[in-house]
């Protein structure tokens, strides 16, 4: 095509750049759209748990709140206001947090020695027992449950928190392995051969020369354990109650056990501060955890 | 100072035998070149001596003590890697110290030893720098850095300089040359560029499918190789390689070319054969690209040839010529100046004093 002419070349141009800015209001569109659909639930829970039931009652779901109202939050924390006997989150929140620092913790350090065993010291018979983590990792937890209350019972730690903790760091395993065998696969082999030559061990490998350059995907694996075992419900309600509940299985039954009407507003409120820790860790680290996920795919 | 003996070395990874009965004997401060294609177990004899492989047959003795056994911190050598394998979590410093710490030196010796090395190596200004802020040829510094400081017995190499560009690399060969003559500690260095091969080594040993091919020094190896494998493998561009029937009639000795036409023949009488072979017998001719000069050099036992030229390249200081002879392109090394045109016959003279005779059924030399 001939476009010596410069009129037509500044008509060309201009559509050009007049079609760029539709494409990009439009790609605003779309995905403006699909964020208010995955916000929407959210932006409910918060106007509701601000609250008053009457209002509630009165205006509808969409509506915000004419003053805002902190007393659903303060009885879904303290149950202030509530007769004695009620549900509410404290304690739970720290029967919680007791359970998910500890099980976190060691199963990451446990994943991260796993890994780098299965992928540094090589032994016969190591990719069979990977394939066995990896099969752990497929279990579905339904099929464990009467095996495993069995266990805890034997071992004294029903409805306990430290029962939980075993169990959490148990099933944890296979993913943490899975987490750090696939990272320290992509690290040079020769890195060990060099600190084995200069006189380091295995542990001592591990903690001076491996573990320091594992941040990225510590960080992966401790929002996934996290954010696996503070949501749990399943193991939580199986294995625990009453006092040494998690604050899921807490939450469910603040909901489902309020004898008079309905409080929507504490439900909601009750529901955002079960959620608020995993969403801090979120916040806090997710920026890491893009950058872990995408670690093992490029040689350090 | 130390000597290292390799004696009916084997190796298997599940089925494959990748070193068949290795033997190596490498005296006091030699610098030893493993030279061979990749895959051919160069770089598993060296982990093996290191201590990195288990030995499955044979013995590895460092000073006559069999080491087989001994972990690799305990055999007093020091590695440098392809890959520098530096620790990234740690500064310069403290990769270069590691050994000496995890060795429980004193402070005041490490420190010692840290201010030589670094500034031997022109690292000490980096020493507070982690891995990931230097460059690749001081990266390569701080590795060998590493491994001097240790001052082990035996330096073992594994490929150090692939990972330079060009430049980088024949810095850093000069100047393990050189370390070499100031430290004259014993040196393996495993490699498959024949040139760092033929610049470092006093002997050079060729590998190949587990084997040690020919050991020898850079000369012996590039005069008079001991295989078609060998010849073949040393020296750019390539040695030439004729087919043809060796034909004895009295004493006069000669070499038929395949396809050779007008009872064309190279006399052989002037080469010194290890075994003689029989009239008649398939061999393979060899002589190198620089053997094909102008006919104004005068040599000792040559002959005359006219040759076409197929391809003509300049290399710079030099013409890398290709020639059709007999249904085969050989290569010569002809001075800049020359005045060679496509398809058009010059006459030259082929240096007879220098060539390699193989038997074609063996290919070893003859």
């Amino acid at each position: 095509m001939q476009v010596a002419d410069p009129k037509q070349l500044e008509a060309l141009e201009r559509s050009a750049s007049r079609k760029r800015t539709l494409y990009r209001w439009l790609l605003f569109l779309v995905l403006g759209l699909f964020a208010i659909y995955y916000l929407a639930p959210l932006y409910v829970m918060i106007v509701t748990s601000l609250k008053s039931m009457d209002e509630i009652r009165e205006g509808n779901l969409m509506t915000l709140p004419g003053e805002i109202m902190l007393d659903a939050w303060k009885t879904a924390w303290s149950g202030r206001g509530y007769a004695a006997g009620d549900v509410f989150l404290r304690p739970f929140f720290w029967n919680s947090l007791k359970m998910v620092v500890p099980a976190v913790a060691i199963s990451t350090f446990f994943g991260a020695l796993n890994g780098y065993a299965l992928t540094k010291w090589r032994f016969k018979g190591d990719n069979i027992l990977f394939l066995l983590f990896l099969f752990g990792c497929f279990i579905p937890y339904q099929a464990i449950l009467l095996p495993m209350a069995r266990t805890l019972g034997i071992l004294g730690l029903s409805n306990s928190i430290s029962g939980l903790v075993l169990v959490h760091t148990v099933y944890g395993l296979s993913f943490t392995t899975m987490f750090f065998r696939n990272y320290y696969i992509s690290i040079p082999d020769e890195m060990i051969k060099a600190a084995r030559i200069d006189g380091a061990g295995f542990f001592k490998i591990f903690f001076k020369v491996l573990l320091p350059i594992s941040a990225p995907i510590i960080v992966v694996t401790v929002i996934w354990q996290f954010t696996g075992i503070w949501n749990d419900f399943l193991f939580g309600s199986s294995f625990s109650f009453g006092e040494a509940a998690p604050i899921q299985v807490a939450l469910n039954n603040m909901v489902l056990t309020s004898t008079s009407v309905k409080e929507y507003n504490v439900d909601m409120a009750a529901a955002f501060i079960a959620g608020i820790p995993t969403l801090l860790v979120y916040v806090l680290a997710g920026k890491y955890f893009i950058r872990g996920l995408t670690a093992g795919s490029v040689k350090g | 100072m130390a000597t290292l003996k390799v004696s009916d070395l084997t190796k298997n990874f599940g089925k494959t035998q990748v070193l068949k009965q290795i033997n190596l004997d490498v005296s006091d401060g030699e610098f030893i070149v493993l030279l061979g294609p990749s895959g051919c177990g160069k770089s598993t004899l060296l982990n093996m001596i290191a201590g990195l492989e288990s030995v499955d047959e044979g013995e590895i003795l460092i000073d006559e003590y069999v080491v087989n056994r001994v972990e690799p911190k305990d055999r007093n050598i020091a590695m440098v890697f392809q890959s520098y394998a530096l620790y990234p979590a740690m500064t310069v410093r403290d990769n270069v110290t590691f050994g000496l710490k995890q060795r429980k030196v004193s402070k005041e010796k490490i420190e010692q030893s840290l201010k030589h090395f670094s500034k031997m190596l022109q690292i000490d200004q980096l020493l507070e720098r982690k891995p990931a802020q230097l460059s690749g040829g001081q990266r390569q510094r701080v590795a060998m850095g590493r491994a001097l400081v240790r001052e082990p017995q035996i330096f073992l190499f594994d490929e150090p300089l692939s990972n330079l560009d060009a430049k980088l690399r024949i810095e850093m060969r000069h100047e393990i040359n050189k370390l070499h003559e100031q430290l004259g500690t014993t040196m393996i260095y495993v490699t498959h560029d024949q040139v760092e091969a033929m610049s470092l080594a006093t002997r050079i040993a060729v590998m190949n499918e587990g084997i040690i091919q020919q050991i020898g020094t850079p000369q012996e190896i590039y005069d008079k190789p001991n295989s078609v494998f060998v010849a073949d493998f040393i020296g750019s561009p390539a040695i030439n390689l004729i087919h043809g029937t060796y034909s004895k009639n009295g004493a006069e000795a000669c070499f038929i070319p395949d396809l050779q036409k007008d009872d064309f023949k190279i006399p052989l009488s002037d080469y010194a054969f290890e075994s003689e072979p029989k009239d008649g017998q398939q061999i393979i001719f060899g002589f190198r690209p620089e053997h094909i000069n102008l006919p104004d050099v005068s040599l000792k036992s040559s002959m005359k040839v006219e040759l076409k030229p197929t391809l003509i390249e300049l290399t710079g200081y030099e013409k890398e010529v290709s020639f059709e002879f007999f249904g085969n392109e050989v290569t010569g090394r002809l001075p800049r100046h020359i005045e060679a045109e496509l398809a058009k016959p010059i006459s030259l003279n082929l240096d007879l004093s220098e060539i390699s005779i193989f038997d074609s059924a063996s290919t070893l030399r003859l």
